[in-house]
């Protein structure tokens, strides 16, 4: 399986090899309706998108304050989606941009009474987006392109270092975090939990969800799909790998920091955990278990891990983890591309986006010098 | 004077420490390639055992020698099983020796709850020199370390069995055409690398105790050491732990403690970035 899959992808490098690619595939996963060329993501997308919109009418509502939460988590495992699943950018410390955000949020409202909810969302997002920025531009330019290994080391110890320092530094609320911080406000509207935060959440990941796909879609996502396959080709097309690889990480970052300052307005506090490398990995679970490199991979990989230990945390607490690891691993050995890939090709998650999908790759060829 | 010879002893034993945990990582990153998450499990599972035995009435030498060959044994199941599908992607590898210490990780904290449970001294008591007293079990920590590392120099570079591991891991089809076994070379070295993780659990649970969590806190100093000695020899990662070792247990003398804690992590990612090959380039031992 691993080897006709690393087939296939050097195949899918290889943009003369299209239908050869279909072939084989076709071959290794006859199940998939890849010969028919039928796009399964739209339809799924719309189911899920469908099943949102009227959960809370059937919820009760301490499950509406659940899924609203859940929703948020979503938005996170978008950011390292893109960033992992686009761009093969193995980010361990996505949390770090969910918590700073969280962090300086819960700062502005307990500080400076700042609850204003077009302050605050745009200040988390900045917030996010600044030190992927920063971590970002450190950890992958240069004159010596980093090695992935160093990357991921780099975002996880980074990760690892803002939990001790949110543990350590009394300003930042040390062990305990900060409680009980004041909601988020629009006039004189103040948004708790419940329906109206959930939609108001909701709408925000629609949002965000179809800007990812316009710009995986964009011949800026073919290019980092092309990354992710094969960086060295894309950097013989001229393409600016390094450039390429900040730019997604950033604007990762930015939707990390986005739904860190939702997290923390949602839950009320923020504690150290938030930064450090147990939320890192836990999105890091989320995608791999939906499916990387499909956007709505990521969303229902955080449905189905949030919902499953929600439901199981009753009565297995103790050995839900011991079961999620298990189910990871599997996922990991036998369906390295997730849940998702059961009912989608692997034409349909690297590229061929759309019907315009052989001018796009034409108009590549040609923009490339 | 007594003062700063303390200090040195206690930068010296938590150095040596360190090391020791290192001293399997470092073989298995460098000489498979593999940054194994499931690491600090091991130095978990090897403390956990040493505990077992303390529970059961045994002498605690008695955990403390069966740990390295009973997590060994583990390390060469796993390899057979998981890690040998791995090889060729080292990020895969990542995520699926993550999820493998998950899984250990949270079965032994469902074996032992969440407490943190003390093991007592094999050798209690301390030194005496003049009017100085070191803890006498971190001296013998130190003096084990030594010996490890010896020993593990001496198999590498010495012994047949180091040859045809470094055969196998340089160029695996040469090796192969030379009549060595690299799939058994790959389980041994993996097994090997484990059951250093082993020990090291085993000499440090006296001194931290027993907990869930052990295993985590010195897997991403490791990783940090391995990188900052070089990847790709035996003596490389040796070398970067004794420099993070030594800082992390030297700065808190000198600054508050959590900015000296971050402190060794951003120094470390900033020589790695400026000097990717790490302390010591090259291969071999």
């Amino acid at each position: 399986m691993l080897k006709s899959m690393s087939v296939v992808r050097e195949a899918i490098a290889d943009d003369e090899a299209d239908d050869a690619m279909a072939e084989r595939v076709a071959a290794g996963q006859a199940k998939e309706q890849v010969e028919t060329g039928r796009r399964v993501l739209p339809i799924v997308e719309g189911v899920v998108l469908v099943a949102a919109l009227f959960a809370p009418l059937v919820l009760q509502d301490y499950l509406t304050v659940f899924a609203t939460r859940v929703i948020i988590l979503a938005l996170f495992a978008l950011s390292f989606d893109l960033v992992w699943g686009y761009a093969g950018i193995m980010s361990f410390g996505q949390a770090l941009f969910f918590g700073s955000a969280g962090y300086g949020v819960a700062l502005l409202a307990r500080d400076l009474d700042i609850t204003n909810i077009f302050l605050v969302l745009p200040a988390g997002t900045i917030i996010g987006l600044t030190f992927a920025l920063l971590l970002g531009g450190f950890l992958l330019l240069g004159r010596h392109p980093s090695s992935v290994i160093f990357v991921s080391l780099g975002t996880l110890t980074g990760s690892y270092a803002a939990d001790r320092l949110a543990r350590g530094w009394y300003y930042l609320g040390g062990q305990n975090g900060i409680p009980s911080i004041a909601p988020m406000t629009i006039g004189g509207y103040e948004f708790l939990e419940g329906p109206p935060f959930y939609y108001l959440v909701l709408g925000i990941l629609v949002v965000v969800y179809l800007l990812c796909r316009f710009l995986v879609r964009s011949q800026f996502g073919l290019a980092l799909a092309g990354l992710r396959e094969n960086e060295q080709r894309i950097a013989f097309f001229g393409y600016k790998a390094q450039h390429l690889k900040a730019i997604i990480f950033a604007i990762g970052g930015a939707i990390a920091g986005l739904a860190g300052s939702l997290y923390a307005f949602h839950e009320g506090f923020v504690w150290p955990n938030m930064v450090g490398v147990v939320v890192s990995t836990q999105v890091v679970l989320y995608v791999l278990f939906g499916g990387s490199g499909t956007l709505i991979g990521a969303v229902i990989g955080t449905v189905i891990v949030e919902g499953v230990s929600f439901w199981l945390s009753d009565n297995y607490r103790d050995i839900w983890p011991i079961i999620l690891g298990l189910l990871l691993l599997l996922v990991i050995l036998f369906r390295p591309l997730g849940l998702i890939s059961l009912v989608s090709g692997e034409r349909e998650r690297v590229g061929s986006f759309g019907a315009a999908a052989k001018e796009t790759e034409k108009e590549k060829r040609n923009a490339a010098p | 004077m007594a003062n700063a010879f303390a200090a040195a002893f206690e930068i010296l034993s938590f150095g040596a420490i360190i090391v020791l945990i290192v001293l399997g990582l470092g073989i298995i990153a460098s000489m498979m390639g593999i940054f194994n998450f499931a690491q600090g499990e091991f130095v978990l599972l090897g403390a956990y055992i040493t505990y077992l035995a303390y529970a059961k009435g045994l002498p605690i030498w008695a955990g403390m020698v069966a740990a390295p060959f009973v997590v060994g044994a583990l390390g060469f199941v796993l390899e057979a099983l998981i890690i040998r599908r791995f090889y060729a992607a080292p990020i895969v590898a990542m995520l699926g020796t993550y999820a493998l210490g998950l899984i250990i990780r949270e079965v032994v904290r469902g074996l032992i709850g969440g407490f943190y449970l003390t093991v007592p001294e094999p050798i209690g008591g301390s030194i005496d020199i003049g009017t100085i007293h070191i803890s006498a079990w971190r001296f013998t920590i130190i003096i084990i370390t030594l010996l490890v590392m010896a020993g593990c120099y001496l198999l590498l570079s010495r012994t047949s069995f180091g040859l045809r591991m470094r055969a196998t891991l340089e160029n695996p089809s040469l090796a192969r055409a030379s009549g060595i076994s690299t799939p058994l070379m790959y389980g041994a070295t993996f097994a090997f690398g484990s059951a250093l993780a082993g020990l090291a659990g085993a000499l440090i649970v006296p001194v931290f105790s027993l907990y869930a969590d052990l295993g985590l806190r010195f897997l991403i100093q490791g990783f940090v050491a391995v990188m900052v000695g070089g990847v790709g020899s035996f003596i490389g990662p040796v070398a970067g732990a004794g420099v993070i070792g030594t800082l992390s247990a030297a700065l808190p003398w000198v600054m508050a403690p959590v900015v000296a804690d971050i402190l060794v992590f951003v120094l470390a990612i900033v020589f790695i970035k400026f000097r990717p090959q790490g302390l010591i380039a090259g291969r071999g031992v």
